[in-house]
């Protein structure tokens, strides 16, 4: 009788490993989550009405820190930009932009401090200006997020410069 | 990961002239390249632990084609054929 207390405890307990493993998403997976969003908030379809635009502005801001360094040398971009100016930017930008698509790949995230995850990716950016232009776009980026109020936010964002004319 | 052919290595010279891609002064064949471009480079000499690349694909002007010189240590892979 004792043993088949035994396993029946034994067996909730691996279980309970198990859903644990699987249910609660690991730091790693939270930092992910982030880059999708990010990847489906940028994104423009054609069909992208005024209000999902507001919306999706406004989404973006909230995957930043109250003050995130920015360094894009090629748009001339460079310094501690608020939540709020990156979203106003992000709408400024992608207004010349009829049609956009953002993909994230090659994510390595490395957590050098508590709180802290640094990741080096690819991202490639995809689509048309609304002047009719294709624009196709790839990068390597280095960013830094921090863990704020159980968020994984966006602090740095910088373009690495790999190959030099 | 940008996927780009390496043209020139560590001490060589690389330039284009009117599109034609040049390694020390001598033309690079290039089949490969399937749109012609009208590109021009003046020469520039490929760094130690370096290697030249450009892609295939320069059918746009010079400033929008991302190419270079990059360190050899950001080599990840080869093409399979």
């Amino acid at each position: 009788m004792k043993i088949k207390y035994l396993l029946v405890g034994v067996l909730i307990l691996v279980v309970g490993i198990v859903a644990g493993i699987t249910l609660i998403p690991s730091e790693e997976k939270r930092v992910r989550k982030q880059f999708s969003l990010l990847s489906q908030w940028v994104s423009k379809s054609s069909e992208e009405n005024a209000f999902t635009m507001l919306q999706k502005m406004k989404n973006i801001g909230t995957l930043f820190d109250e003050h995130c360094e920015i360094k894009i040398p090629d748009q001339s971009l460079s310094g501690i930009y608020t939540r709020q100016e990156v979203s106003t930017y992000a709408g400024s930008a992608r207004s010349y932009i009829s049609e956009l698509d953002l993909k994230f790949h090659d994510l390595r995230i490395i957590f050098p401090e508590e709180k802290i995850a640094r990741v080096n990716l690819t991202a490639r950016l995809t689509g048309k200006s609304t002047a009719g232009e294709r624009v196709d776009e790839t990068r390597e980026l280095e960013c830094v997020l921090r863990k704020i109020d159980k968020q994984w936010l966006f602090s740095q964002i910088e373009v690495i410069e790999v190959l030099k004319k | 990961m940008l996927l780009k052919r390496v043209v020139a290595s560590e001490g060589e010279q690389v330039e284009f002239c009117e599109g034609r891609l040049l390694v020390n002064g001598k033309e690079l064949e290039e089949p490969y390249v399937r749109y012609p471009c009208r590109w021009n480079l003046s020469p520039r000499q490929v760094e130690k632990d370096c290697v030249y690349v450009v892609g295939d694909n320069r059918n746009m002007p010079i400033e929008n084609h991302h190419f270079g010189q990059t360190s050899k240590d950001r080599i990840v892979g080869v093409p399979l054929w």
